[in-house]
């Protein structure tokens, strides 16, 4: 009854994952008419606790977006920017200065001004008590302060433009008049929630059943929201939201389906469409302090030994696509992507090759068709997964498959969740199969950065943050800080360049699938839906904070 | 007395030594609620804030295992049974009456139901012996408790929610519906339990039929039934004083463990019809490892256990003079 989906699990759980879109509406035709209650369709596996803590790690997937909002909103899929409490921003010349300029004229739904103040006061609050900087942004700031009466200033530690992502689109902004009033805000639940968002959770508003989202009317945004209503109801089980959304009960999906077409889009095909978009990588975790995976040629080797597709097809319905070596989601980042260098290694399913690899590397291959050391020990190695992720069994049958004609055994092993992911951040595993852990962002050096910077690992035994097969390349570390402290996008694209021709070199980490962002739509009465040809937002209801995007720009037909 | 001091006894010393079990156990988990923590910050959790946060759920990590032992035992005698990690910062308590509610309303009635409407047609099947209702009830219940309880609650949902639209398919009311205490509310509330409610009786009244059934032919068979139809006493009298009344003494105590075990929701059904029900956050504060949560249920659906088991004894002893006397 488990249903195979590794990746909502943890992006729910990843809270502030994304960030939001625009506005204004680009649909076309007329100004869209106002009314209407979309309802969401998304198996949390949990009755709601009816807290909106924004920054409260359980709560904050609820509040942070239609309730509570961020400076900036960037969009998940493209990085494309739009101002939020923020009217605009400015980089200093050394990128270690920030300045925001706050908008004027936006409310509370309390029917108080937000101001400068209120954006100065989040980020003192989440400063001292550290349990609430959710997305860790004091461990590059050094400073906040209010300069003239609408402009907040932030100073960095050191140059840190990455970093821009979690302050600006990742820190929702509380209201200082209600919350300097809270004694405790580490333990506060805020069950009648006060925003600056397009939706409200009124008194009664949420029961452990359902969440209804209604119309803030002070909302900033002339005309906005369209919609009346959003209700949020609670599934602990895939089949039964499966079910609601097949009977046109829900309109909006986060769903893994098994046969989509079959199962939902066939009953209304004029109306139900569904787009997947790849948003961070399931990889094969190698660690690298044990023997002889430290070997380039060995990581290499199991790099040839894996049929991508056909793991993308088995193990994961086709729906999750294949990866690929140089760590860079496609078709998602697709400008980020370095063709020529990737066709240069053509990491493509070779058993032979990847026989020749281990021959070089200096095994030799057993009566057994599995490759030994000079000690005689096999090349043999347990991977960790989730237990109850079946779509992840089912990829790693493929793996096994695959490497076991490269000469490598491979066998599963499953975890809970908490030790699985225990497991992978102190480094007690061979190999491992998933995921990070933190949170991808909106071009590829987020995930990158925390799948090979030295600086988020830690010893074996010790909790990392990142980098959970202990590589450590002195180089790659160097171009991670470059990125980090440019803010010219020319000169990022240059230095991703240089770290995907590491990957594809040193074989850090295997991409095996890419996991996406669950995502149908019914249009039968409403429009202004997220597409492929109009990615506005990440298209997810579990996609926060970006589903505010959604929830703005959706409109009754 | 001595009888119901005895069972008095044996309740207070079970009750310590599952409390002491439920304090032990989890603690023999790999992992625990540092780990735990971390793993829902994503490893981006310095140590400062692992404290504070410990602090905050009232986790000792710096007290020793006897001192943690004899807080916990306090705190259990008070019902406080802390933070909930899963739901922090909710009090386990605010979690666990979430669903309380709709457990006991739904699980409570069905099994009450099914416990008097089985036993009632064992009785009556067992009196015509070979007749119409003996020759049909029984031997169809039973097959239908030996369905899996999901293909059974599928098929239900299938035919009464989609196919005819009769009934809701899933949740414990609509959404549309404010939950006060008002008719509009009531109904709604019973209009969605009448499907979940239905299966549970379904699958679960053979069992009570079987058993009673049974009983109640040996109990027939007994000198003084037949002395009683000799004595001319009513059919009915004979039937419910005489038979039943000695029948039913082996099926009480199964029905009192059945009404403590209420309390651990009924998983399935929560799952099938996606009702909310302490089996879901059961489970749930397995998969987290939400400690809190974890002890506060295991020590509820214990206490149920044994308050129930404890009833029934007292049950047993008013309705069985026999157990009165041996002791």
């Amino acid at each position: 009854m488990k249903r195979p989906r590794g990746l909502l699990i943890s992006s729910l759980a990843v809270i502030a994952v994304l960030a939001a879109a625009c506005g204004t509406t680009s649909s076309s035709g007329g100004t869209p008419s106002k009314g209407g209650t979309l309802v969401i369709d998304n198996e949390s596996g949990t009755l709601w606790a009816c807290g909106f803590n924004p920054l409260n790690p359980n709560d904050a997937s609820f509040a942070f977006g239609p309730v509570y909002e961020q400076l900036v909103y960037v969009n998940l899929l493209s990085g494309k920017q739009t101002p939020m409490l923020a009217s605009s921003y400015k980089w200093s010349s050394d990128n270690k200065t920030l300045t925001f300029t706050i908008r004027s004229g936006v409310k509370w739904s309390d029917g108080q001004p937000f101001t400068a103040d209120d954006v100065l006061y989040t980020f003192n609050l989440i400063k001292s008590n550290s349990a609430l900087d959710l997305q860790s942004v004091w461990s590059v700031l050094s400073g906040v302060s209010k300069q003239g009466s609408d402009q907040v200033v932030m100073t960095f530690q050191s140059p840190s433009a990455p970093s821009f992502y979690y302050i600006a689109g990742q820190q929702p902004i509380v209201p200082q008049h209600i919350w300097s009033q809270i004694k405790d805000p580490v333990s506060e639940n805020d069950a009648v929630p006060i925003g600056t968002g397009p939706f409200l959770v009124a008194q009664g508003g949420c029961t452990p059943q359902n969440i209804a989202y209604t119309r803030n009317p002070h909302y900033w945004q002339p005309g906005l929201p369209y919609l009346d209503k959003v209700n949020y109801p609670a599934f602990t089980d895939n089949d039964p939201a499966n079910q609601y959304l097949a009977t046109g009960q829900a309109q909006w999906g986060g769903q893994f389906i098994p046969n989509i077409d079959t199962y939902w889009v066939n009953k209304d095909k004029a109306n139900r469409h569904y787009w997947f978009p790849p948003i961070q990588n399931v990889n094969l975790f190698m660690n690298l302090t044990v023997k002889p995976l430290d070997n380039k040629l060995v990581r290499q080797a199991l790099a040839f030994g894996i049929d991508r597709g056909k793991v993308s097809k088995i193990g994961e319905y086709g729906y999750q696509p294949a990866g690929n070596q140089t760590g860079v989601v496609t078709p998602t980042f697709n400008d980020w992507y370095d063709s020529n260098q990737a066709a240069k290694y053509n990491y493509k399913f070779d058993p032979a090759k990847a026989q020749s690899l281990l021959q070089q590397a200096g095994l030799t291959k057993g009566s057994d068709g599995i490759f030994k050391d000079s000690s005689g020990k096999r090349l043999s190695f347990t991977v960790i997964s989730i237990s109850g992720y079946t779509d992840w069994t089912a990829s790693l049958q493929v793996v096994a498959d695959n490497l076991k004609q490269a000469g490598v055994e491979v066998k599963e092993q499953d975890f809970s969740h908490d030790d699985y992911f225990n497991k992978l951040f102190t480094g007690d595993f061979q190999l491992g199969y998933g995921s990070l852990s933190t949170s991808p962002g909106p071009n590829p050096f987020y995930e990158l950065r925390n799948t090979l910077y030295s600086q988020t690992t830690a010893p074996l035994g010790q909790t990392a943050s990142g980098d959970y097969g202990r590589f450590n390349d002195a180089t790659t570390d160097k171009l991670i800080e470059q990125f980090t402290a440019t803010t010219d996008s020319a000169e990022q694209h240059k230095i991703m360049k240089q770290i995907e021709g590491i990957v594809l070199e040193q074989v850090p980490v295997i991409p095996v699938t890419e996991s996406v962002s669950w995502y149908q739509y019914d249009t039968k009465v409403f429009a202004g839906w997220p597409t492929k040809d109009d990615p506005y937002a990440a298209p997810a209801p579990w996609n926060i904070p970006d589903w505010e995007q959604v929830m703005l720009r959706v409109h009754k037909k | 007395m001595r009888y119901l001091i005895r069972r008095l006894e044996f309740f207070v010393v079970t009750l310590w030594a599952a409390v002491t079990l439920n304090f032990i156990l989890p603690r023999l988990l790999p992992g625990g609620p540092e780990v735990a923590l971390r793993t829902r910050f994503h490893g981006r959790i310095n140590p400062a804030t692992v404290k504070s946060l410990e602090v905050a759920l009232g986790i000792h990590s710096d007290q020793n295992l006897l001192q943690q032992y004899v807080s916990y035992l306090g705190n259990m005698l008070r019902g406080d049974f802390g933070v909930s990690l899963g739901f922090y910062p909710q009090r386990v308590s605010y979690v666990i009456m979430l669903a309380l509610p709709w457990t006991l309303g739904l699980v409570g009635t069905a099994t009450v139901i099914a416990f008097v409407l089985g036993t009632l047609i064992g009785i009556f099947g067992a009196w015509r012996r070979g007749g119409v209702l003996d020759s049909l009830l029984p031997p169809v219940f039973v097959v239908i408790s030996a369905f899996p309880y999901f293909w059974v609650g599928l098929l239900t949902i299938l035919i009464f929610a989609v196919t005819l639209g009769w009934f809701p398919q899933a949740f414990g009311s609509s959404s549309e519906v404010t939950s006060e205490f008002s008719w509009p509310y009531i109904s709604d509330v019973v209009y969605h339990s009448i499907l979940p409610a239905f299966t549970i009786v379904l699958t679960s009244i053979g069992g009570w039929i079987l058993t009673m059934r049974n009983n109640m032919i040996t109990t027939l068979a007994e000198d003084y039934i037949k002395m009683a139809r000799a004595k001319g006493l009513s059919t009915s009298r004979i039937m419910f004083q005489y038979a039943a009344r000695n029948a039913i003494l082996p099926n009480l105590v199964g029905f009192a463990m059945s009404l403590g075990f209420v309390i651990s929701g009924a998983l399935l059904v929560e799952i099938v019809f996606n009702y909310p029900g302490l089996g879901t956050f059961l489970l749930q504060a397995v998969n987290n490892e939400d400690f809190s949560l974890m002890q506060a249920l295991f020590f509820l659906i214990t206490f149920a256990v044994l308050l129930a088991v404890l009833a029934a004894d007292v049950l047993t002893a008013w309705l069985d003079p026999r157990t009165r006397e041996r002791a």
